[in-house]
């Protein structure tokens, strides 16, 4: 008969919560980081990452305005179709994250019309995974600034 | 409106296009993920090739299916 054995029980303490003055700190790294890619990282004196993420983000999203990209923005006409409508919030929001640059385009009427070729589809893709990639940075940083990560 | 003086730069064929958006895009995964330069530098190479492969596989894929 084998005996029942009980598995020793690990404790696993929980890591010390972040207290309200360096969360909101934090969140305000993120911030900077949304609106200037690499800012909340330089801020932190993550200088290697900054300056990486900087030079990507901006580059994608330049390449993204100069192959014709489109950029999402209100107001988002409800003709074509409950679907449709949805993909182009979603994208407007995914271009957003691209903080100032989307910001810099829009008041230079940059990426206001669809090209209708095929390089064109490729620079709307760059822009808005440049703001995917910046949002997913800006959340880096917070997370850097809380402890939660080196 | 297009910005001119870079468009007239930017004409890339298809697979110089998704060559630099793989590049782009598996260095900024490489450094929010990894923390040292080893790492980074293993890391960027394994996603930039995979972001290569997937991408001419796909193409093969969907070859019999144009528009």
């Amino acid at each position: 008969m084998v005996e029942e054995t009980e598995s020793p029980k690990t404790v696993v303490e929980e890591p010390p919560r972040p207290a309200a003055g360096v969360l909101g700190r934090s969140w305000l790294y993120a911030v900077l980081g949304w609106l200037v890619p690499g800012l909340g990282h330089l801020l932190l004196r993550k200088f290697d990452r900054a300056v990486v993420f900087f030079f990507s983000i901006v580059t994608m999203a330049g390449l993204g305005l100069a192959m014709g990209g489109k950029l999402y923005a209100p107001p988002f006409s409800a003709a074509t179709g409950a679907f449709l409508t949805l993909l182009h919030v979603l994208s407007f929001l995914g271009d957003l994250g691209a903080g100032v640059i989307y910001f810099a385009a829009q008041l230079a009427s940059l990426g206001g019309e669809y090209m209708g070729e095929s390089l064109g589809d490729y620079g709307t893709v760059f822009f808005l995974c440049a703001g995917l990639l910046n949002l997913l940075i800006a959340l880096d940083a917070h997370d850097i600034a809380s402890g939660k990560k080196q | 409106m297009r910005v001119a003086w870079l468009a007239a730069v930017v004409e890339l064929n298809h697979f110089q296009a998704m060559t630099l958006f793989a590049f782009f895009t598996s260095l900024v995964f490489a450094f929010l993920s990894k923390p040292t330069g080893r790492e980074r530098a293993r890391y960027f190479i394994k996603v930039f090739l995979l972001f290569l492969l997937v991408g001419v596989g796909l193409g093969w894929l969907m070859f019999p299916f144009p528009r």
